[in-house]
């Protein structure tokens, strides 16, 4: 083929590209989150449009129509509805609008992969007829690709004027900039929200049912593909069309032409995997040399403390109650986790993936959690780990001996550590977006150049681990994870205690006044960096010993988002949220049919708007919570009419003589609470006074109901109508009732 | 512990065509208060960033005692004694005051190898007794254990100028350090900084305030466009040309804001009277 003909058949991936990058450009400029739902949500269009043509035979134009015209935009207002609206209204960091997204995108990948199975399809249908037209001479040029060429010119000059000509883009425009202050001003935010949105998710549809025939339509290969034109967008620095879909059609062409080159040895091999994966490439390459990407807001989506809910430990003595409480817990978790070693084998084995995912998460626990970087490569990492781990036990890593297994899975974890400091490097400058996509192209490249090459992932065969000569059994074996997850989890406390852990947490908090006191920011991150990646790596060893194979998929790049967000959605600083995490998703797995853990943990995320720190603070809270109903329990409502007050302090008062004196006591003195200003500070406004007067009164109010609960119990029982008031409580007779609960 | 100087020589930036400092040379001499005014835009919060290394001049240099510190980073130049307050407070709001002042006072030592092995580090009871000091001159002892994120902002301001002195700082770099006090907690700032100053500090003050500013600063530098206009004791420049047609033109010299009015004075009537004359004690 002549490079023009290569050139043509470039075409067609790279408009498919360009109006991926549309999508998704216009779903961030209007609503500031960068999509990375895009993905998912093309795959599900494209399943949906594949079942409705050859399973239920609709024609091809109908199911075309019901999908990019019903469904696709239809997901993207059910989406701003009900996802990202919430967090628009609460002023939600970018960060968080990212995980929100990622949820998304594990959600869609989990219904995925749950209604049609992971397994491959070739049968896509295709929009355009599959022919060819001749052009000028002999070159012959497809259909599809004329007509997918002519789909971008047309959305650019839409949009184009769409933004520059008419009020609507004005409006647009005014929401980027401020959406509180454009609301203000009489712009309808939302509807401006919810129209890009829905251009987003339709251009996200389109992409999936054009992409669908070219490839093979598969749950992960699909998604990975359409995240992979995230390339485009970033040569756009996030903003112009323009250069987007130039970028576009400049990356296709180019992975096109050198179809045309063939060469020799380990340099040919490296070339042949250019040839299909230039986008990823591009992408990585792009993050490190477009020096900023105009970030919406103010570019600080790197901010992670707002996944966090506490702060490091205090410094001083702890109390004794406070000890115990914590040595009861850690019993507790340890008991747990030593539970397998009791099951039956075939469980056991299944439990093998929990202590092995768990050093996973310990990894972004530190990354994400304690330093407060976003890392959307751990999977990276992990292969990595494993990959070295074989390498050396199988004795062909560069020379070296073979070494025993248990020996060769802490080298190969020590032998990421140089790996996690250069690939750390760029996150010293990147912060937000910039150092999320740049995590995840590390992850992409490494596992598309190592981990998909038989070069190096191939004739890797696990032997049993074995100590001191004597082969680990199954309950050894568990044992031995135990012992690595504990050596994380050491590292972790280690990292989170003491002036280590506040220089950290300090540097999540503030960079620039970390900076400004003297902490070393720089080596900081280096060395959250690198002890993260070495923690990974040790995990992806186990999970390769635990599985007893080198599965690529394992590693695959979708699998560091869908960890980091399962990491997220359980609590980022909660070294107990990973493990709990890691049982939760193998639990499910184990129970449930394949994909289910997946959609559980998009589940989660999309509940993540509803509790900011997580799953772990989320029970914490919940327990303040069941413990605050409890005690409310015995206080009346607010709202208890007159009549039904005045009689409780009656009552109250009447008992007072017999026997429940002090309570008595205190009820009528409660009913004249009264905010005493301190001495010297200033007569209070008009306003001062009546919210110190709704204080005293409420003050009066719950006092009151708390003080005289026995007596009202009693005159609940001697009236009538008191026991419908208080009849909830016959059913928790005698609870005692505490101040302060 | 030797205290150092910090002057800069002949500092630029530009940002592309715009030159927001231009050759600026300033001294900020041990155990004096150098005062940094100018109207908005005159390239003040510019050079305050080159001071402290958060960006880099295109030319001149910085130097802090003998030492050239033109490239070094604000974390390095941070340990070497030259420390900076922000202008919105930056404490870490996850971390009790306790442990903001810690992590400052801990910052000479990196001994990470030791903290991942869970070693007790070396020099904490040393940076325990810097905090308990520091706390106790400022009064804060009390709130050493509240979170610093449920601070109002008075006390944020104090705890991140306690922060700073945490950190044993040679030069002080402090950026609008009174805007969100009120008339008396200024102040006592403006004591506390005196107080600060006579025991060898360093201080370099930019603020809005020039009411503050005069009230408290040995030594004035005057910025218009990029350039110093006027150095000298307050009284001079008060009364240099340059700086009172710049200040009548823009409005009051104590123009700090529009809505407030200046702490310690009165707002001038229609904006267009002669600066405030009364004569300031100069130090002390």
């Amino acid at each position: 083929m002549t490079s023009i003909d290569l050139a043509l058949t470039g075409i067609s991936l790279g408009a498919i590209a360009a109006l991926s990058g549309i999508g998704v450009l216009v779903t961030y400029r209007t609503n500031g989150v960068l999509n990375f739902a895009q993905g998912g949500i093309a795959t599900l269009v494209a399943y949906v449009f594949r079942e409705m043509v050859v399973e239920w035979g609709l024609p091809i134009w109908l199911a075309a129509i019901i999908a990019l015209a019903v469904l696709s935009p239809g997901i993207g207002l059910l989406l701003e509805r009900l996802v990202f609206r919430p967090l628009a209204r609460r002023r939600a960091s970018a960060a968080e609008s990212l995980v929100a997204s990622l949820g998304v995108l594990v959600l869609t990948l989990g219904m995925t992969a749950g209604i049609w199975g992971l397994g491959s399809r070739t049968d896509a249908p295709s929009i355009f007829p599959r022919e060819s037209v001749t052009l000028l001479g002999d070159t012959r040029v497809g259909v599809d690709a004329l007509a997918e060429l002519a789909l971008v010119v047309v959305f650019c000059v839409v949009l184009g004027l769409l933004a520059a000509k008419t009020r609507f883009g004005r409006q647009v425009r005014a929401v980027v900039d401020d959406r509180q202050l454009a609301e203000l001003s009489g712009v309808p935010a939302d509807k401006v929200a919810a129209a890009g949105w829905a251009l987003g998710t339709t251009l996200a549809g389109l992409t999936g049912i054009l992409l669908a025939p070219q490839f093979r339509l598969n749950p992960y290969g699909l998604t990975l593909l359409v995240l992979e034109t995230f390339a485009v967008v970033v040569a756009a620095r996030l903003a112009s069309l323009p250069v987007a879909v130039l970028t576009a059609l400049g990356i296709a062409i180019a992975q096109s032409e050198l179809k045309q080159f063939t060469f020799d040895g380990d340099l040919g091999t490296i070339f042949t995997v250019l040839q299909s994966n230039l986008f990823i490439v591009a992408l990585l390459v792009l993050l490190l040399v477009v020096p900023r990407l105009r970030e919406l807001g103010n570019g600080d989506s790197g901010a992670t403390g707002s996944f966090s809910s506490r702060g490091a430990p205090p410094s001083g003595p702890v109390s004794r109650y406070e000890a115990r409480r914590d040595i009861l817990g850690k019993l507790g978790g340890a008991a747990l986790l030593l539970a397998p070693l009791t099951f039956a084998p075939a469980d056991l084995r299944s439990a093998f993936m929990v202590p092995a995912l768990a050093l996973v998460f310990l990894s972004l626990v530190i990354l994400t959690g304690y330093s407060g970087q976003l890392s959307l490569g751990v999977a990276g990492y992990a292969g990595l780990g494993a990959l070295f781990t074989l390498k050396l036990a199988n004795g062909d890593f560069f020379g070296l001996p073979e070494i025993p297994g248990i020996w060769a899975m802490f080298l190969g974890a020590l032998m990421v550590a140089p790996i996690g400091l250069i690939t750390g490097w760029p996150a010293i400058r990147r912060r937000g977006l910039t150092l999320a996509l740049t995590t995840f192209a590390v992850g992409a490249v490494v596992s598309r150049f190592v981990f998909e090459q038989p070069d190096f992932a191939s004739g890797l065969y696990v032997d049993p681990l074995t100590l001191f000569g004597a082969e680990l059994n199954d309950k050894a074996f568990y044992f031995f994870e135990l012992v690595c997850l504990a050596i994380g989890l050491l590292v972790v406390r280690n990292l989170h205690h003491g002036r280590l852990g506040r220089a950290l947490l300090a540097v999540r908090d503030h960079t620039e006044g970390a900076a400004a006191v003297g902490v070393d920011v720089r080596n900081l991150k280096l060395l959250a960096f690198t002890i993260s990646s070495v923690v990974a790596a040790l995990g992806g060893g186990l999970i390769t010993f635990s599985a007893s194979s080198f599965a690529t998929d394992d590693f695959a790049p979708l699998q560091s988002l869908l960890w980091f967000t399962a990491v997220i959605v359980f609590g980022a600083d909660s070294a107990a949220g990973a493990i709990i995490a890691a049982g939760f998703i193998v639990a499910i797995d184990v129970l449930a049919p394949a994909g289910s853990s997946i959609l559980a943990v998009g589940i989660l995320a999309l509940a993540l708007g509803w509790m900011p720190g997580g799953l772990m603070s989320a029970v914490r809270g919940g327990i303040a919570w069941v413990a605050r109903v409890l005690a409310d329990e015995f206080v009346p409502s607010p709202h208890t009419d007159h009549a039904a007050a005045s009689r409780l302090t009656g009552a109250g008062s009447a008992a007072s003589p017999g026997g429940a004196g002090r309570a008595g006591a205190d009820g009528a003195a409660g009913s004249a609470v009264r905010v005493v200003l301190p001495a010297g500070a200033p007569a209070p406004t008009a306003f001062g006074e009546a919210l110190l007067t709704a204080v005293a009164t409420h003050t009066a109010r719950s006092g009151l109901a708390l003080e005289t609960l026995p007596s009202m119990r009693a005159a609940a029982d001697a009236s009538a109508d008191g026991q419908n008031r208080a009849g909830h409580r016959q059913r928790l007779p005698g609870l005692p009732v505490e101040r302060g609960v | 512990m030797s205290r150092n100087d910090l002057r800069a020589r002949d500092l630029v930036r530009r940002y592309g065509g715009l030159t927001a400092v231009e050759n600026v040379s300033m001294d900020v001499p041990r155990g004096q208060i150098t005062g940094l005014i100018g109207p908005n835009g005159a390239g003040k919060s510019t050079l305050f960033s080159l001071l402290t290394g958060v960006e880099q001049p295109d030319g001149g240099k910085v130097l802090l005692g003998q030492r050239d510190i033109t490239r070094m980073s604000p974390d390095a130049r941070s340990r070497r004694g030259l420390v900076q307050t922000f202008q919105v407070p930056s404490l870490f709001p996850s971390l009790t005051v306790g442990d903001n002042l810690l992590v400052a006072a801990e910052n000479r030592r990196r001994d990470y190898a030791g903290g991942l092995l869970g070693l007790k580090a070396r020099g904490r009871a040393s940076a325990l007794a810097v905090v308990d000091e520091v706390l106790d001159s400022l009064e804060l002892a009390d709130i050493r254990g509240a979170v610093a994120g449920t601070l109002p902002t008075g006390a944020l301001r104090l705890v991140e100028f306690a922060r700073a002195l945490c950190a044993r700082p040679d030069v002080l770099l402090l950026d609008e350090p009174a805007s969100g006090l009120d008339a008396a907690e200024t102040d006592r700032f403006s004591a506390l900084v005196r107080r600060i100053a006579d025991e060898g500090v360093a201080i370099l003050l930019v603020d809005h305030d020039v009411d503050l500013v005069f009230a408290v600063v040995d030594r004035v530098y005057a910025m218009v466009g990029g350039r110093v206009v006027a150095e000298g004791a307050p009284d001079v420049v008060r009364n240099d040309p340059t700086v009172r047609s710049v200040y009548l033109a823009q409005g009051p010299l104590a123009s700090k804001s529009t809505s407030a009015p200046p702490p310690g004075g009165v707002s001038p009537p229609n904006g267009l009277s002669p600066l405030p004359q009364p004569a300031f004690p100069a130090a002390r």
